[in-house]
């Protein structure tokens, strides 16, 4: 029988309580959940098919769910849905061949948790306001060759579609950094990405202590009263599946 | 809280839980197994689960 894994756990000296914890889980389709492990860093798996490791909505909620209740209680590397292997010897192997690397996200994510901050504007109404303080024209009808063209038409609006771009990108700079600075000293580890799309201008996901939670929801309070036009949205606290993003053998 | 703005939040923090567990997290090389059956997500949801697929497939074929 196959077996899926749904995160790697450091367990020191908890594997009752790991197991006991394990009982009260479910795994996709109501499997029994249970612990296989090598040296301190354990895989918790279940028994599937691999024809039945499907990505359906229940499936992925039941297994994020697993992952959810475990990081509530240990360390843990969330795995990606679908790592199956033939068998527990297999497992052990590849946890053993991989155990330093192990350890060392482990120790990464020790008490911490993953927040992602969503920011998003509405464009067309900072298209609005952006061309309300820009207005530039190559037009000059006093020169030689001066006055208004279907050239000149088309340059005057390509030059402020321009314009107005760096002027919006400049006010968004302004935005990140104020948000970077403001987020800084909670989390040193964060990925950051701007201008995702039209409107969702900053994804940030942050690393930090699980006892600045609540500083860090503050904070983001705050900003959401500084910047009225813009849609802050903070989700979290997740397991650490964005600072885990490496590939084991 | 109106109820479209809670539903809203309920539907992107599903959407956020989908990124996750299929895009994220430690990958064990060479034994990513997934079919694609009976999915049942909205449509930003399908586009993640296409990206979601497409990554997986990146992943087997080791690219």
């Amino acid at each position: 029988m196959d077996q899926i894994i749904y995160a790697i756990v450091s367990v020191k000296k908890q594997h009752k309580e790991l197991n006991a914890l394990l009982v009260e889980l479910k795994g996709i389709s109501g499997a029994d959940l249970y612990d296989v492990f090598f040296d301190d860093v354990t895989a918790v798996v279940s028994n599937i098919h691999r024809n039945n490791v499907v990505a359906s909505r229940p499936n992925i909620i039941e297994y994020a769910e697993v992952i959810e209740t475990l990081s509530q209680n240990f360390t843990l590397l969330p795995v990606r849905f679908g790592s199956v292997m033939e068998s527990t010897d297999v497992i052990i192997k590849m946890l053993g061949r991989n155990y330093a690397e192990i350890q060392s996200n482990l120790r990464k994510v020790e008490n911490k948790v993953e927040f992602g901050l969503k920011v998003f504007c509405d464009p067309e109404k900072a298209g609005a306001d952006t061309r309300a303080t820009v207005s530039v024209s190559f037009s000059d009808e006093n020169s030689p060759g001066g006055g208004h063209s279907v050239y000149r038409n088309y340059l005057d609006k390509k030059l402020q579609e321009h314009r107005m771009q760096e002027r919006h990108l400049a006010q968004i700079d302004l935005v990140v950094q104020d948000i970077t600075d403001t987020l800084a000293h909670l989390s040193p580890l964060h990925k950051f990405q701007k201008m995702v799309t039209a409107a969702n201008i900053i994804n940030d996901l942050l690393l930090l202590g699980k006892e600045k939670e609540h500083e860090l929801i503050q904070a983001v309070e705050t900003l959401q009263k500084k910047y009225g036009d813009l849609q802050l949205l903070l989700t979290g606290p997740w397991p650490p599946y964005n600072f885990v993003d490496f590939k084991i053998i | 809280m109106p109820d479209n703005v809670i539903d809203q939040s309920k539907e992107i923090t599903i959407l956020e839980v989908l990124d996750r567990v299929l895009n994220k997290g430690v990958i064990i090389t060479g034994d990513i197994v997934i079919s694609v059956a009976d999915i049942d997500l909205v449509y930003l949801g399908i586009k993640l689960m296409l990206s979601s697929v497409e990554t997986m497939e990146q992943v087997k074929s080791g690219k």
